[in-house]
């Protein structure tokens, strides 16, 4: 029952970070149709940010240092989205695979350039003390630090929710999901809206980023490379443009991942990646996905 | 600018040149460095066309397609070191399996179509590549990769003084490859192809099967693929993980859009283009040291990810279709002066 226990929690904290990197290429996509390669880029350039501010700021590695840092790391990432979409993206109106192979692009420079200034090695980012502690549910010992991805994941999940439900940018994100030509006829200006997808997807991204780095010990220019397979996963599974459906896949995808990794070990991926095709062939939009006009 | 009339026998008397340097101890062909490195763009060369039939002519974005490389490689290694074959058949069973394997997830994914698609290929892609690189069933040696057991290779294809037989196979897979990629594109088969990649809707007004014409292709794409494989394993000796990689099949896109979809022979010169650059741009952070150049550039600049990269931005900004595309839009503009030319005249 412990066992059960802890493979549960520590599954719902890797759904948290995982559903940080989907949120953001879910509305990236649903919105503008753009696939986002970049959106690996964005996590690791919100992790050095972070870690710019709480090694070089602060010189502490108290709570309030560690929050305040992912929070600059968030928004780091979230401008490095806005320039990308600025500069290149809407140069490219329309031409859906074009957008798709310049993010392509931008990951390869990005991360030749950091990898040029900073070096491929694990830079370790200072966490606060309490992090390696654990507490005690029943009898399994939990790491504290998944409460901590976890209540990230669910502020985040509030905040897009709040925006997408309460503010009018958030109605014309909707509405531009489900039919942009439309919002568009209606003479409503959805480049502000896209401009606001790329910031917001650019920040879940970026504190993920940080988050991530506290989970594997460190930042380094190639440590996107798996999570943004992932995110593309859980997007998939979830449904394009559903932030709900990611929560859910996110979830889904980590517990699973978890408890296959526990009693067959190094299977956890592989089970995922069948979880994947079997969801699409059965339901190609995915599951929370609107079927396409 | 040469007339299309001239510039193929001309580029046949290259291909000529570039077949028999190597024998004739010609300039830097002579040099087996050289040779092998020339081997592998050539194969890269190819496998960009493998994959410019699927997305170039067809219209299909694989995120799957390196892992038929890979299985060529693979299952010709394994055959040849657990099974004791002879290279040549066991590589014409790999080849043979491999397209089975290409059929069924053909058949798997094209269920599906666009981003999806896209999807569920990387997601095959990334299954082979979990199988090759975790060594299920202790077949593939994980992540060190594995080696070709040399004493089953024929003679001439080892030591450096054979370089130039390495350089020949891979110049003949090439030639092979281009060969049946023409064959195929020129068929009635390949117009269907083309048809579907322009408008799907109107091929199935036809009364054409889509699916089974698209299988045809992933099939085609993916038989080929494994052929470049099997010659990719004798020339660099072992197999290795990174083949299988999704990484593998995004640098397949990269050659592509470099050389210009649409095109067979754009998609070659972007594949052998880029294999070059990516293993010669290296130079490139010993010119920088040597210039006092500041690190902020040099440190970049030492990537050949971001010398790439850059490129393949400017391209889709700035030239869509690629060298291909530029070649033919400056062929239009010079044929319009001269014509008007004519009119003034």
């Amino acid at each position: 029952m412990d066992t059960f226990v802890l493979i549960s929690i520590t599954g719902v904290g890797l759904g948290a970070l995982y559903f940080l990197v989907a949120s953001g290429l879910s509305l990236i996509y649903g919105l503008m149709g753009v696939l986002n390669f970049a959106h690996g880029t964005f996590l690791v350039v919100g992790a050095f940010v972070g870690l710019w501010m709480s090694t070089q700021v602060f010189h502490t590695n108290s709570t309030l240092a560690f929050i305040v840092s992912m929070i600059v790391g968030g928004i780091g990432a979230g401008i490095f989205a806005l320039i990308m979409e600025q500069l290149l993206i809407t140069r490219l109106y329309n031409r859906h695979i074009d957008q798709a192979l310049v993010t392509v692009g931008v990951a390869l420079v990005v991360g030749a350039v950091l990898g040029g200034w900073f070096t491929n090695d694990l830079r370790l980012l200072p966490t606060p003390p309490w992090f390696i502690n654990t507490v005690t549910i029943g009898k399994a010992f939990i790491p504290v630090d998944r409460f901590l991805y976890i209540l990230t994941a669910l502020a985040l999940l509030g905040i897009f929710v709040g925006i997408l439900k309460f503010t009018r940018i958030g109605l014309i994100i909707r509405a531009g999901v489900e039919n942009r030509t439309m919002v568009t006829a209606l003479g409503i200006n959805v480049k502000r809206a896209f401009s606001a997808v790329f910031f917001l997807g650019g920040f879940a991204a970026g504190v993920g980023g940080v988050l991530i780095a506290a989970y594997q010990g460190g930042v380094t220019p190639l440590m996107a490379g798996s999570w943004l397979i992932y995110g593309f996963i859980v997007v998939v599974i979830g449904g394009m443009g559903s932030i709900g459906g990611s929560a859910v896949a996110a979830l889904l995808i980590g517990i699973t991942k978890q408890f296959v990794n526990y009693y067959i070990p190094g299977l956890g991926d592989f089970v995922v990646v069948i979880l994947l095709v079997a969801v699409l062939l059965v339901r190609p939009q995915g599951l929370f996905g609107k079927v396409s006009a | 600018m040469l007339r299309w009339k001239y510039s193929r026998p001309l580029l046949g008397v290259l291909l000529l040149i570039t077949a028999i340097g190597p024998a004739i101890h010609l300039g830097f062909l002579a040099e087996p460095g050289m040779q092998q490195t020339l081997a592998v763009a050539f194969l890269y060369g190819a496998l960009a066309l493998t994959y410019d039939l699927l997305f170039g002519f067809t219209g299909l974005l694989s995120f799957g397609h390196a892992v038929f490389f890979a299985s060529g490689m693979y299952l010709t290694a394994i055959f040849v070191n657990s099974a004791h074959m002879s290279l040549f058949s066991a590589a014409a069973i790999a080849i043979f399996i491999t397209s089975l394997l290409a059929t069924a997830v053909g058949a798997a994914s094209l269920r599906t179509t666009g981003i999806t698609f896209a999807m569920v290929t990387l997601a095959f892609g990334e299954a082979g590549h979990i199988i090759i690189s975790r060594n299920f069933g202790n077949f593939t040696n994980g992540e060190n990769g594995l080696a070709l057991n040399a004493d089953r290779v024929p003679s001439f294809f080892l030591g450096v003084a054979n370089t130039r037989y390495l350089f020949w196979l891979a110049l003949s897979v090439l030639a092979i490859t281009y060969f049946a990629i023409w064959w195929v594109t020129q068929s009635s088969a390949g117009k269907v192809f083309q048809a579907l990649r322009d408008n799907e809707v109107r091929v199935s007004v036809l009364g054409l099967n889509p699916f089974v014409y698209k299988l045809l292709a992933f099939m085609i794409a993916g038989t080929l693929a494994s052929l470049v494989g099997c010659a990719m394993l004798v020339i660099s000796g072992s197999a290795s993980p990174r083949f299988a990689s999704a990484e593998t099949t995004i640098a397949l896109l990269l050659m592509v859009i470099l050389g210009g979809a649409l095109t067979r022979w754009g998609a070659v010169i972007g594949g052998i283009l880029y294999s070059l650059a990516s293993t010669r741009l290296q130079d490139f952070s010993k010119i920088a040291t040597q210039h006092h150049i500041p690190k902020v550039f040099s440190g970049p600049l030492s990537e050949p990810a971001f010398t790439l990269g850059l490129i393949f931005i400017l391209i889709v900004m700035f030239a869509p279709g690629g060298l291909s595309g530029a070649y033919y839009r400056l062929r239009q503009s010079y044929f319009a002066k001269k014509s008007r030319k004519i009119e003034a005249e």
